[in-house]
């Protein structure tokens, strides 16, 4: 069953038959479409809340939630019901619009992003809309979320705040530039910004992803890293948490947010989270492909591997947060200008001149065997993205 | 090589150019010199810029019902050759005037305020005279410390009148940390003038923890119920204050305390070290945002203080000290639990400095902040760990041994990098010593037979004695000055705590283009302690009367508190 299946299978049941009225149908499911991303992102960021709680106690030497429900899995459900029943205060010099508005601005590219975003293999429809401009579509889209917190800072009246956002303006408008080179990176190798596209140019072995292939070493794996690091930044986690820095900043640009208004930005933060990991499954670690072709990965499977593989990089970076410390705004700006930057357009153009100088398929078939002997399996099986782009075409 | 100073050579070099009045030196160690009131700045400039003194703490006294006078003592020290002065001077009632010695000594810019708010001695050619210890309100011409104000008296405050707080240089905006914020434990405020993130300027108050400590300890608490309430001065590093009143008495007295009593003493003083840096280590961390560093420090630190529970009877405030001695002993059944959690805390203590010693992100943020140079460490008068960041080998445990400390072997762990990471690393290394220095403690009181824990305590105190001691604390020197009186309890007590002048050397610390996000670091870097800072004063600001809240009344008081803002709002 497919996510569309589902879908109609709902309208169904609710006594509305999808092929009489076309226009109505589109946007009846799609609204189907939109409760089951919401839902998803829900229990998404619940389950990661108590996930995060539990492994950073663990890093350090604390019990993390322990009461509510077995072994405290319901604490993070009671903190949320705790949150939305409490009182939205809305400071008197506050702007009262851009107040209301801004965990909106902050919580609609969160969930947005997960449109384009296979939940495994499309084939089997899990994913909303297959857009061909994928890439281009997280990246616009994810670029509104500073606006939603600067707005939030300034429009709180408080000082504190206002750092905090300006800060979270500075910090995410110069990791958006090394994080755009990097994602021209599987672009490049895929020919297409078609997020499906890019996962089915990656190899059917693990050491064909984006991540780890050997024929453009070192600069995919450098573009992973990177692309990692500005993942951290981008949702202000540990060691980039200086927007809402407690010892810093008391907390920031929602410092002045309380109740159902607080608990969106902590959704948001969240749900960024789980999304910039599966952002950097699809272009990097080979989406919903399994990491040896004999082990199954169609259908569902597909999706258990794609949430495998989200659930091991969202781990990584709870370690980081549990370990990292928080470095100074100066510093920050040094890493991304400095040493990303450069680091981005180094991969950028070397990918570019290795993709554009490389031979045709069977030319570059006859020189693996000389280059790359130590991999003998590039040569059993070279589906390697120029074939398929060539089989393909490029557009 | 210079001069070795004696109490002798010191006198003589102020005869040179001051007429002394009167000069009184009870042991080689201790020198008290009376000088006339117009000379008090010149004497100081003397023994601060000519003798290399170290400036401590000035002390008004109000003596009025003895002599019919005022004191003022200014404290210096000579740590080099064991020897703590003061120069005295008496004032008339009618003429309560002082030369400031702040424009030649800063470090003595608090002191001077404190003795016109509190004592009522007008400071003249003070470069900042505004009220340090008092509230906002407190009206005028009403002295706390003075003998004819009653220890419980609440005067009705000013509520219009506000601190007056300096002027932002133009284009910067303040930004005011505190009086409560996430990372201060304590209140105290600082407003930070910042040109966006860099900040150019900053004004202090604080003083919101006053306690009337040193009033109900000169009118009507008794010289040992003070052991009690010295200890209370703070909630991390209590026991030295006890120590330090006790031996401030023990000398005023002439009381000898014995070999076992001096040896705990120690014992208990370096456990309290281990376990405030351990502390201090931990929130530093907390600080700049290294929460794993925070709670593995506070892991380590637990065990620490469950042998002080197992020594003592309670986790912090050990109340071991008594005037004259120790109130309980160390048995021999308890060196085995002392011995495996000093390796223990060793061991642990190890394995973290390493993880935080190769994190250069760590090392990044504290590398370079906060830098203090020697020259600031004198002027100021910093002491602790503060002053051995930057060099200066200061530490009165060997350059005035107290209690046990001529019998340890240790280390005077100092670090050239005057930065807040040179600090890290002056506290960390006495962790080690202070660990090292427990295992000696536990040895010597092996060999030690067991025997009185209380010197020989005469009758009655004599009155009117000087006494003056310092201790160690994990901070720094705690000053304490005694001035015995009658009816069994000091006539005047003292406190001078290490933060109260290592939080005013922060300002310093502020060097052009800090970072606000270096400043809760460089802050936390002097490990203040506000408690003990603002000991002080009368006035508990609220109702004069004192109930409990139960929960009712707090959900009372909160809703009708909302209901009134509810009101204003529709208004």
């Amino acid at each position: 069953m497919t996510l569309t299946e589902i879908s109609r299978a709902i309208a169904r049941f609710l006594g509305f038959d999808p092929p009489t009225d076309q226009a109505a149908a589109q946007v009846i499911l799609a609204l189907i479409d939109a409760l089951l991303i919401f839902g998803f992102l829900m229990l998404g960021v619940l389950v990661l809340i108590y996930v995060f709680r539990k492994i950073v106690g663990f890093i350090q030497a604390r019990l993390g939630p322990r009461y509510t429900g077995p072994r405290g899995i319901l604490q993070t459900l009671a903190d949320a019901l705790k949150l939305l029943r409490k009182e939205d205060i809305i400071p008197r010099a506050a702007d009262r619009i851009a107040f209301n508005l801004a965990p909106l601005m902050v919580f609609l590219p969160a969930y947005l992003v997960y449109i384009v975003i296979p939940f495994g293999d499309p084939e089997t429809g899990l994913v909303v809309r297959d857009l061909n401009v994928g890439v281009l579509y997280l990246l616009s889209i994810s670029s509104v979320t500073v606006i939603g917190i600067v707005t939030a800072g300034w429009a709180s009246a408080n000082k504190w705040s206002l750092l905090g956002g300006m800060r979270s303006g500075a910090q995410l408008i110069s990791y958006e530039v090394p994080m755009t080179l990097v994602f021209a990176v599987p672009v490049l190798l895929a020919g297409s910004l078609r997020l499906s596209d890019i996962v089915r140019a990656q190899g059917e072995f693990f050491w064909q992803w984006n991540a780890f292939r050997l024929d453009f070493f070192p600069f995919t794996l450098l573009a992973f890293i990177t692309f990692l690091i500005c993942a951290l930044a981008e949702t202000n986690q540990t060691p980039f948490d200086l927007p809402e820095a407690e010892s810093e900043l008391v907390a920031g640009f929602h410092v002045e947010y309380s109740g159902f208004k607080f608990a969106i930005f902590f959704l948001a933060e969240f749900g960024n989270t789980i999304a910039i990991s599966a952002i950097a499954t699809h272009l990097f670690l080979g989406g919903w492909k399994a990491p040896f072709p004999f082990l199954p990965d169609s259908g569902f499977w597909s999706l258990g591997w794609f949430f495998f593989k989200v659930s091991l990089l969202v781990l990584l970076i709870i370690w980081i947060r549990g370990t990292l410390l928080r470095v100074r705004i100066d510093q920050v700006m040094e890493l991304g200008w400095k040493v990303l930057l450069p680091i981005g357009l180094i991969c950028v153009t070397g990918v570019g001149l290795l993709v554009s100088i490389r031979p045709s398929p069977t030319e570059q078939a006859k020189q693996k065997v000389a280059v790359v002997s130590e991999c003998p399996v590039s040569l059993q099986k070279d589906d390697g993205p120029f074939r398929w782009c060539r089989t393909h075409g490029r557009t | 090589m210079v001069q070795q100073l004696t109490t002798d050579t010191i006198l003589g070099r102020l005869s040179e150019s001051i007429p002394v009045i009167a000069s009184q030196s009870p042991t080689p160690h201790r020198l008290y010199i009376e000088v006339p009131k117009d000379r008090v700045k010149e004497a100081c400039r003397i023994l601060f810029e000519d003798l290399q003194g170290r400036y401590t703490i000035t002390v008004g006294t109000d003596r009025r019902p003895v002599n019919g006078k005022f004191e003022v003592l200014h404290f210096f020290s000579f740590d080099r050759d064991n020897i703590r002065m003061a120069v005295r001077v008496f004032l008339d009632p009618d003429d309560l005037t002082l030369e400031s010695i702040t424009p030649v000594i800063p470090g003595a810019g608090w002191a001077e305020r404190e003795i016109q708010d509190l004592v009522g001695i007008r400071v003249i050619g003070h470069p900042d005279p505004r009220p340090l210890a008092l509230p906002d309100g407190f009206p005028e011409g009403l002295y706390p410390l003075r003998k004819d104000y009653p220890y419980n008296y609440q005067p009705p405050l000013d509520e219009g009148k506000t601190f007056p707080f300096k002027e932002p240089p133009p284009d910067a905006t303040v930004v005011t940390v505190g009086p409560f914020f996430p990372v201060l434990e304590e209140p105290s405020q600082w407003r930070l003038f910042v040109d966006g993130e860099i900040v150019v300027g900053c004004d202090y108050r604080g003083f919101y923890n006053h306690r009337a400590i040193e009033k109900l300890g000169d009118s009507v608490l008794t010289y040992n119920q003070i052991v009690f309430l010295a200890e209370r001065i703070c909630g991390i590093c209590g026991c030295v204050h006890s120590t330090s009143y006790c031996q401030a008495v023990e000398e005023a007295a002439g009381i000898e305390v014995p070999l076992r009593a001096r040896v705990i003493r120690s014992l208990i003083l370096e456990l309290e070290r281990v376990h405030s840096h351990l502390l201090w280590l931990g929130l530093a961390c907390h600080i700049v945002g290294f929460d794993y560093g925070f709670m593995q420090s506070w892991r380590i630190r637990e065990p620490v203080m469950w042998l002080a529970e197992y020594l003592t009877g309670s986790r912090k405030h050990f109340s071991i000290n008594l005037v004259g001695g120790v109130r309980r002993d160390i048995v021999p059944d308890q060196f085995d639990r002392i011995l495996s959690v000093a390796d223990d805390v060793d061991r642990q203590t190890n394995e973290l400095v390493k993880a935080i010693q190769d994190d250069t992100a760590l090392i990044a943020r504290l590398k370079g902040v906060g830098i203090f140079t020697p020259e600031e460490v004198r002027l100021s008068g910093a002491v602790g760990p503060t002053a051995r960041g930057s060099g200066v080998a200061i530490d009165a445990r060997r350059d005035h041994p107290y209690a046990a400390y001529d019998l340890l072997q240790f280390e005077v762990v100092t670090h050239d990098g005057c930065d807040t990471l040179a600090r890290t690393l002056v506290r960390i290394g006495e962790i080690f010593e202070s660990l090292k220095m427990i295992r000696q403690c536990v040895n010597l009181l092996k060999d030690i037979p067991v025997g009185d824990l209380l010197g020989e305590i005469p009758e009655e105190i004599p009155p009117l004695k000087d006494g003056m001691h310092a201790v160690e604390a994990p901070r720094g020197e705690v000053f304490h000055y005694v001035l015995t009186g009658y009816e069994n309890r000091p006539y005047r007590w003292r406190v001078r705590a290490p933060s109260y002048q290592n939080i005013q050397s922060v300002p310093m610390m502020f060097k052009e283009g800090t970072y606000l996000a270096d400043v809760p670091i460089t802050l936390g870097s002097v490990d203040p302690c506000f408690s003990c800072t603002e000991r002080m004063e009368v006035v508990d600001q609220g109702r004069s009367q004192s109930y409990t809240l139960e929960e009712k009344d707090l959900l009372r008081l909160s809703r009708s508190k909302y209901r009134a803002l509810k009101a204003t709002e529709r208004k």
